[in-house]
C-alpha cells in the first residue's frame, strides 16, 4: 500500500484515527505509532502539530494547511533537539526544496521531470547548513542533521524499497512464464509448425498429432520433463511409440501398471519394444498396436501385441536381425528373457522380461 | 433398437465428431456442455447411457452422477476423456460410472462400449486396467474387507489381458472361460474400484470429497 493514499481509520480511533490509519497502512501496531506521536508532541509540540497536518491533509485535503503546519511542526522539532537557528533553517530549506522536488518528480522514476527550483532550495538549505551548523551544539547537531535527513529521505527509500518488492514479483512471474514458453515452444509450437507444413498427409498429421499429446500429457500429469526421453521406463515408451507411430502411421496404444528408473536393463528392453512394435508397424498390416508395460518387485516386462497377419516362426529366414539379434540377442545379454507368440492370421504378441536390477 | 444416448462435453467441437463417428450406431436424444445444463436434461430425457466428459467448466463429471444416479437408477454412465490422471478417472467411476475410455478410442470401439455398458456391463480401457493393477498391488498392507481390497488371481489375469489389448472374446478364448464370465470378471473388479477403501483408492476419493 502507498504511503500517500493512507485514510484516518474510523474503527479503531481514539481522536480522528489519525494513528491507527497510519499503523494500518503500515501494517504496525497503532500503539507504537501514538507513542512516536506523543514523544514528539514533547518536542516542542512538533507531534501535535504533525496529527494536525495530517488530519488536515486526509479529513479536508486541505493540502496547504497541511504543508505548513508539518513544516512549522518540524522547524519545532529541530528546535526541541537543541539545533541552532540557522541550522534549522538550513534543514527548513533543505525539506521544502526536496518537498518540492518530490511533489513535480512523482515517485522518483528515472524518466519524471525534475524539479530544479526544488534542488536548487535544497542546496541554498546545505550550504547554510554547513557554513552555520556546528556552532550551536557540536555533539548533537551532527546526529540531529542525520536524524532530520532520515525523516526526509525515508519515506523514499521506503517507498523505493516496495516497488522494487513489486518488480522482483512480477519478474518472477515473467521468468515462470518464459520458462513455460520455452518449453511450449520446443514441442507444441513446433509440432503446429509441422502439421501447418504437412496438411495434406493425414497419417503423418495424426502421428504427428499422438506424439505431441503423449509428450504433453507426460509432462502434465506425470510430472516427466518436457522431451526428456530417458527419466523413466514409461517416458522412454512413450517416446519410442511416438517414433514408431511417426515413422510408420500407426497407433500405439500404452497402458502401465507401475513405473521404474531407466538402468542399462531396462534400456535395452525399451529397445527391444521398439523393435517390435516397428515390426508390427511394418509386417502386421494394422493401423493399431497395444504395449503394456507392468513394473512388480522383482522383473519389468512389456508386452507388445498387434491383430494383424502374424506369421510362423520355422519360415522366418536366420538372416532376419531384427527378430533375431535386436529382440531375443538383445535381452539375452541383459539378463532378460523374450517369448513371441504369433501364427498366420493370428497376429502376434512379443513378450519382453528383464529382472529387476538389486538397486 | 438403437441405444438412446446423451452426450456431455463442453467442446463442440469433440461432439460433433463424436456424433458423425456413432452415426447411425445408435441414437443421440440430446447433448450438454456444463453440469448446470445436463442435471436437468438427463432427468427429463431419462437416456439409457450418459457419455461423460470427465473435466466440464462448472464443475466435474462425478457432480453429474451425483445429482442424476437417485432420480434416474436406470441411467449408466460412461466417461469419456483425455485426462489420464488417475485420481480423475478414479473419482467418476467411484461415483458411478460403469466405464472409462479415451477420447482417442473409434466409433466403433465406442458404439460397442455403449452397449456393453447399456446392458450392465463394465468397460475398461487398456490404460485403466493397467492403472487398476498397478492400485491394487498383490502383497500391499490392508486394512479394510479383504473382499473388496484383493483381486482374486483370475481377475488379475483378465485385467493383464485387458492391459495387453485383448478383446473380451479372445480373453474368454485365451483363459477358456465364456465371453458372460470375463464380462462379470471385470464387473466384480468394477464393484471392487467403487468399493475398495484401499489406501491409493480412498486417497484420491478423499480429495475430491466422495466420501
Amino acid at each position: 500500500m502507498s504511503l500517500r493514499t493512507f485514510a484516518p481509520s474510523s474503527d479503531e480511533r481514539v481522536i480522528a484515527g489519525v494513528c491507527a490509519g497510519i499503523a494500518q497502512t503500515l501494517g504496525v501496531d497503532p500503539t507504537l505509532v501514538r507513542l512516536v506521536f506523543a514523544l514528539l508532541a514533547l518536542a516542542g509540540g512538533a507531534g501535535i502539530l504533525l496529527y494536525l497536518a495530517l488530519w488536515a491533509w486526509t479529513a479536508g485535503k486541505r493540502v496547504w494547511v497541511a504543508a505548513l503546519l508539518a513544516f512549522v511542526s518540524g522547524v519545532a522539532l529541530l528546535g526541541a533537539l537543541g539545533l541552532s537557528d540557522r541550522a534549522v533553517l538550513g534543514i527548513a530549506l533543505i525539506a521544502g526544496g526536496l518537498a518540492l522536488a518530490w511533489r513535480q518528480g512523482g515517485s522518483f522514476h528515472p524518466d519524471a521531470p525534475l524539479s530544479y527550483g526544488g534542488i536548487g532550495l535544497a542546496a541554498l538549505g546545505t550550504v547554510v547548513l554547513l557554513s552555520g551548523g556546528g556552532t550551536s551544539s557540536a555533539l548533537l547537531a551532527p546526529g540531529a542533521v542525520a536524524g532530520a535527513l532520515l525523516l526526509i529521505g525515508g519515506p523514499w527509500v521506503w517507498r523505493l524499497a516496495l516497488e522494487r518488492d513489486v518488480e522482483r514479483t512480477a519478474r518472477i512471474r515473467s521468468e515462470e512464464r518464459s520458462d513455460v514458453a520455452a518449453r511450449v515452444h520446443d514441442s507444441v509450437l513446433q509440432t503446429l509448425a509441422l502439421i501447418q507444413r504437412h496438411a495434406n498427409e493425414p497419417r503423418r498429421v495424426a502421428s504427428l498429432a499422438r506424439r505431441q499429446e503423449r509428450e504433453l500429457r507426460g509432462w502434465l500429469y506425470a510430472d516427466q520433463p518436457l522431451g526428456d526421453d530417458s527419466a523413466s521406463l514409461l517416458a522412454a515408451l512413450a517416446a519410442a511409440a511416438g517414433d514408431v507411430e511417426e515413422l510408420h502411421g500407426v497407433r500405439v496404444e500404452l497402458a502401465s501398471a507401475g513405473d521404474c528408473r531407466v538402468d542399462p536393463p531396462v534400456s535395452a528392453l525399451v529397445l527391444a519394444a521398439r523393435e517390435a512394435m516397428t515390426n508390427a508397424a511394418k509386417f502386421a498390416g494394422v493401423d493399431e498396436i497395444d504395449v503394456y508395460a507392468e513394473v512388480t518387485e522383482d522383473v519389468v516386462s512389456v508386452f507388445v501385441r498387434d491383430r494383424g497377419a502374424g506369421f510362423d516362426r520355422t519360415r522366418v529366414k536366420k538372416t532376419r536381425r531384427g527378430l533375431v539379434e535386436s529382440i531375443e540377442g538383445r535381452m539375452e545379454r541383459v539378463g532378460g528373457s523374450s517369448s513371441i507368440v504369433s501364427s498366420p492370421g493370428n497376429g502376434t504378441e512379443v513378450e519382453l522380461r528383464v529382472p529387476r536390477s538389486a538397486t | 433398437m438403437k441405444r438412446r444416448v446423451v452426450l456431455v462435453d463442453d467442446h463442440d467441437l469433440f461432439l460433433a465428431g463424436v456424433r458423425a463417428e456413432l452415426g447411425e450406431a445408435v441414437e443421440v436424444v440430446g447433448q450438454a456442455g456444463s453440469v448446470a445444463e445436463a442435471v436437468p436434461l438427463i432427468k427429463e430425457l431419462d437416456p439409457e447411457v450418459v457419455l461423460l466428459d470427465v473435466h466440464l467448466p462448472d464443475g466435474s463429471g462425478d457432480a453429474i452422477i451425483n445429482a442424476v444416479a437417485a432420480d434416474r437408477p436406470g441411467v449408466r454412465f460412461l466417461a469419456l476423456s483425455v485426462s489420464d490422471a488417475a485420481e480423475d478417472v478414479i473419482a467418476v467411476i467411484r461415483a458411478g460410472a460403469r466405464g472409462y475410455v479415451t477420447k482417442t478410442i473409434s466409433g466403433a470401439e465406442l458404439a460397442a462400449a455403449i452397449e456393453r455398458v447399456a446392458t450392465g456391463d463394465a468397460v475398461f480401457s487398456p490404460r485403466l486396467a493397467g492403472f487398476v493393477l498397478d492400485a491394487f498391488r498383490p502383497g500391499d498392507q490392508v486394512t479394510g474387507d479383504a473382499e473388496l481390497d484383493e483381486l482374486t488371481p483370475r481377475e488379475r489375469e483378465v485385467l493383464q489381458l485387458i492391459a495387453r489389448g485383448y478383446m473380451y472374446k479372445e480373453i474368454a478364448a485365451r483363459l477358456h472361460l465364456s465371453v458372460k464370465t470375463v464380462e462379470s470378471h471385470v464387473s466384480n473388479v468394477l464393484r471392487k474400484l467403487q468399493l475398495s477403501t484401499r489406501h491409493e483408492l480412498a486417497r484420491w476419493a478423499t480429495q475430491h470429497r466422495l466420501v
